[in-house]
This record gives structure tokens, sequence and C-alpha cells, in this order.
């Protein structure tokens, strides 16, 4: 179950940044910004919104996989781990700049994360009650 | 907050914990089988059409949402949502819910606020 979470989880990040840095590059290919058919021409007519429309059924079919073994509540917060690789992948790709503040948030998260993985490992000893 | 903004926030918090709910509750029925009939099989029952449904309303109105709050404060308000799934996942699926997995996932939602007031 611990490999599970752990394949699911990567996946999941992996499938969620391809959609982002594929929306961004999607947006900032077809500029400037209309509410036009010239503008979603624009949009459609480069590869990277494919790769977006892929990173979202991606991550949809990891999500109803997960939540076959995984109870809701920590699962969501643990998909929160998107907030932090947004974050580095904006600031690595695009240059973007990251606040202390926002280091701070991030620590939070993971260390959030880590909590819920070791409570995993303990739950597996006593599951949760049985949602079918 | 005025009226309008307040609305879309607590439409966005209902719709996005029921769309969670309604996957959860499509993935986690145990009579749906493995590999491809799983999927036939979800797909055959409204959960997952529920959830579908709650996620495009959802991203409507974020939109809408967004176009009269900022973005940081948007990411701030959405960390309540951890929290809402966390309770309702309690009441609807009876998680267990150890004071260690209760301390990650505030940690998560309070992690997720301070990067949405850093920003």
């Amino acid at each position: 179950m611990k490999r599970f979470y752990l394949v699911g989880f990567a996946l999941l990040l992996a499938f969620d940044s391809l959609n982002l840095v594929c929306f961004k590059m999607a947006g900032t290919h077809a500029l400037p910004v209309e509410t036009s058919v010239a503008w979603l021409g624009r949009v459609f007519s480069h590869p990277w919104i494919y790769g977006a429309v892929a990173g979202y059924v991606g991550a949809f079919v990891t999500w109803m996989s997960l939540l076959k073994h995984a109870p809701i509540g920590p699962a969501f917060a643990a998909s929160h781990l998107e907030v932090v690789s947004v974050m580095l992948l904006s600031w690595w790709l695009f240059a973007e700049p990251v606040t202390p503040v926002q280091i701070a948030g991030a620590v939070a998260i993971l260390a959030g994360i880590a909590c819920l993985a070791i409570a995993e490992g303990d739950a597996e000893v006593e599951p949760d009650a049985v949602t079918a | 907050m005025h009226g309008l903004v307040l609305t879309l926030w607590i439409a966005n918090v209902v719709l996005d914990t029921a769309g969670q709910l309604a996957f959860k509750a499509a993935a986690g029925d145990g009579r749906a089988g493995d590999g491809l009939a799983r999927w036939r099989y979800m797909f055959a029952r409204p959960w997952i059409w529920t959830g579908i449904a709650c996620y495009v309303a959802e991203f409507v109105v974020w939109i809408a949402f967004l176009s009269l709050v900022p973005l940081s404060e948007g990411v701030l308000l959405g960390s309540i949502n951890i929290v809402a799934v966390m309770v309702a996942g309690r009441i609807l699926f009876r998680e267990k819910l150890s004071p260690l997995r209760v301390t990650g996932i505030l940690l998560v939602a309070a992690g997720v606020a301070i990067v949405g007031v850093g920003s």
C-alpha cells in the first residue's frame, strides 16, 4: 500500500505539473489575450494545449485510482503538494519570483504531508471503516 | 467582503467538497472491480458524473470569484476547502481522524494559506 500511494501521488504531481506548464506555454504562445475566435484559434493551433488536456485526463485517472483506497480527507490535503511544485516550476522555468513567506508556506505543506505519510504507516495496522 | 464575493466563495467551498465526496463515493465502491471493468462500472453510475458536474460548475464559479478577488486571496480562502473535505470525509465515510492525520491536514491547510498571503 505504501508503494501504491508513493507511485500514485508521484504520478498525480507529474500530470498536474504537465497541465500547468502546458497551459502557461499555450497562453504565452497565443498572446495577446482576446475574447475572440482568433485567440481560441491560436490557443488550439499550438501543441501545448493538448499537453494540458493530457495532463487533466492523466490526473483524473490517477486521482480516481488513488481514491479506491485512499481516505478522501488526508488524500485531498496531500494533493496540495501541487502548490509546492507549481511554485518551484514557475521559479525554475518562468523565472517568477518566490518570496520568503511562500517558502515558509511550502515548508508547512511538506511538514503536513510528512505527518500524513507517517500516519498512513500507522493506519495500516488499524484501517479506516469500509466505505462500500 | 461584499455579498457577491461571499456567495461565490461559499459556492466554491460547497462545490469543491461535494465534488471530492462524489469522486470518493464513485472510486471507493468495492463492487466496481478492477481495470477497465471498474471504469465502465463507475461511468454507468451517477457519482462520477456528479463529481464532474461539480467541477465544471466550480471552474465557472472560481473564474468569476477571481475576477473580483486577487489570486493570492483566492488561494488563501481555498485552504478552507481542505478542512471542509476532512470534516465531510469524517462524517460521511467515517474516516479515522487520528491526531497525526489532523495535524498533517491542518499543516497543509495553513501552508496553502501562507503561500496565498506571501504572493
